[in-house]
């Protein structure tokens, strides 16, 4: 069995009298697609938002690759190479793509200048071309033009490929295929395959199922600020996933399903 | 369809901008042959770095998202300090200097602190101290400007002294000028900084996902900002030998029409030197030409405020038909 590459153990969050995260553990492995399930307010987004830097948990544990760590802002956690993308927060819409792959991380001349230090143009250009090869989903994409002109799909990628290019082990996607038509989720989705493939791990956050049986290993499900069930994808039906989501009795999922078809 | 390199470049707001540069000087030099004589070249280029250096500042903080109402009146209370210090408290000059730019550090530290720690608009933050400042320079002067300012100092050579390089007389302001807006040019351009400058005006959360500190740049860009004001107060004012509380009235107007008229996004995002460049000589060039032709020197406003509407709706409309959101 593949190594676990990111650990949570025993996590609570509270905001004023909610109990937004209640004694979450959850294991990431390396290499595979995870899927975070739970209907609105199930505490997703709060986990999500703890582990990337966001909230700071008011008990329990995080560990990368078996060390414990603290993560009080977006740059630790991108620096344990945790990288959060969320769909619209994620890029600048005003700046090229290659600047925004290279945003927070621009290689510089003469260090020593700081933030005045000249960026390395000709290498953020060439790494963006690169890049771009790899991902083109729908067509090639020009590495200096702004990112106001792509489509959501592409956008995405972008977001991606900027978090495999800086080496992020897991890779946390907060709805990637919101808004997006089907031709460009589609390219999303065998866009989260290839990333898996290159051997880094997904926790992908997702109110549909059809994607997640499409793409990932393993799901698990949080209700009330908890984790209520786990499921490996390959052995486990759609029915059984929705039913730990909403809380229904399976037999009962199943039932009122043979009815509707028996009253057809 | 694919569009060539040069429309690219033809659709930028400030490529239009400048366009609409040149044809308004034509219109000038045909309305009055003296307008590009020596002595009429000479008298723009004296004025135009005063408002310049303010507005190369500003594309910078525009770029980042926030502007400042706040400028016009620090370019009269920076110099204002320091000629009262020296005429009535026989301060050394360096000295009082010195403390005039720390008022203008002042006020861009707290413009950008209640912009980002308190998080109001920068539109009512620097609208209120506008008030303070200028009120400030208007008490302590008691509204009246002040005596004729003769100070013998070596730097008052390097901020204002003049050389005729041909026929035309420049002065060391125009240096200064030049040097700013290639540091400018730079740092938008081809630094960290200026990546980190339009991150943070075009998506301030994916800047700060990205580990970009926003609050930091954008209470530099203040800071330097106001700063900008009263060194370019002090020139005008070691210019024209005196400090008047009431210089500079409605500069930050003028200096905002000349980034936005380049093409500098008044939302931030999206910041352009040389457009703010054409957007400089072109508010300047219209003040001086203007009175050339022969038109009432009251009837300027009516002219800036036309053309500066011609330009936003042409850059509009460029947007429309080729952007997408």
């Amino acid at each position: 069995m593949a190594a676990d590459i990111l650990r949570i153990a025993h996590l609570h969050k509270h905001f004023g009298g909610l109990h937004a995260l209640n004694d979450v553990s959850l294991v990431v492995r390396e290499g595979e697609v995870l899927a975070l399930l739970g209907d609105n307010g199930a505490g997703k987004s709060t986990l999500i938002k703890t582990i990337s830097g966001v909230h700071r948990p008011d008990s329990g544990e995080i560990f990368v690759r078996d060390r414990q760590v603290t993560i009080r802002s977006a740059r630790d956690a991108i620096e344990l190479g945790i990288e959060t993308i969320h769909q619209d927060t994620s890029l600048a819409p005003d700046l090229s793509i290659a600047r925004n792959l290279f945003l927070g991380r621009e290689p510089t001349h003469m260090s020593w200048l700081g933030v005045l230090a000249p960026m390395r143009r000709d290498e953020i250009a060439a790494a963006a071309t690169q890049l771009l090869g790899r991902v083109g989903i729908t067509k090639r994409l020009d590495a200096a033009a702004p990112v106001r002109m792509l489509s959501g799909g592409e956008r995405q990628s972008i977001a991606i490929s900027r978090a495999m290019q800086f080496a992020a082990k897991v890779i946390i996607l907060d709805e990637p295929t919101n808004n997006l038509g089907v031709e460009e989720t589609n390219g999303v989705l065998r866009f989260i395959r290839e990333v898996r493939d290159a051997g880094h791990s997904v926790v992908l956050v997702t109110h549909n199922l059809h994607h997640v049986f499409q793409v990932a290993d393993r799901a698990v499900v949080m209700r009330q600020g908890q984790i209520v069930a786990g499921f490996d994808i390959a052995l486990s039906s759609m029915v059984e996933v929705e039913a730990a989501i909403t809380g229904a009795d399976v037999a009962e999922l199943l039932a009122a399903g043979a009815a509707a078809q028996g009253g057809r | 369809m694919k569009s060539s390199r040069w429309a690219k470049v033809l659709r930028l707001p400030e490529v239009s901008s400048f366009g609409i540069l040149c044809l308004v000087v034509v219109a000038f030099v045909l309305g009055n042959r003296d307008f590009l004589s020596p002595l009429n070249i000479s008298n723009m280029l004296a004025f135009l770095p005063e408002l310049g250096i303010i507005a190369l500042a500003m594309t910078l903080l525009l770029t980042a998202g926030e502007f400042d109402l706040s400028v016009g009146a620090v370019f009269a209370l920076c110099p204002v300090t320091m000629a009262l210090l020296v005429q009535n408290a026989g301060m050394s000059f360096t000295l009082a200097l010195l403390i005039g730019f720390l008022i203008a550090v002042a006020v861009g530290l707290i413009n950008g602190l209640l912009v980002t720690k308190i998080g109001i608009s920068s539109f009512l933050v620097t609208l209120s101290m506008l008030f303070v400042v200028r009120g400030v320079a208007l008490y302590a002067t008691q509204g009246f400007p002040l005596k004729s300012l003769e100070v013998d100092n070596a730097f008052v050579n390097l901020l204002v002294g003049n050389a005729y390089i041909g026929p035309f007389r420049i002065y060391a302001s125009f240096w200064w000028f030049i040097a700013f807006v290639a540091l400018a040019i730079y740092v938008l351009d081809y630094s960290k900084a200026g990546n980190w400058i339009s991150a943070v005006g075009s998506n301030r959360d994916a800047a700060v996902a990205r580990g970009v500190p926003a609050d930091r740049v954008k209470i530099w860009l203040f800071v330097i900002t106001s700063v900008a004001a009263g060194f370019a107060g002090l020139i005008s004012a070691l210019r024209i030998s005196s400090a008047s509380p009431v210089a500079g009235t409605n500069y930050e107007l003028e200096v905002i029409a000349m980034v936005v008229v380049g093409g500098t996004a008044l939302m931030g995002g999206r910041g352009t030197i040389f457009g703010t460049l054409v957007g400089i000589f072109m508010l300047r060039i219209i003040r001086n030409g203007i009175v050339m032709v022969g038109v009432p020197g009251l009837a300027y406003n009516i002219f800036v405020g036309a053309i500066i509407l011609v330009m936003l709706v042409m850059h509009a409309l460029m947007q429309r038909r080729h952007g997408r959101a």
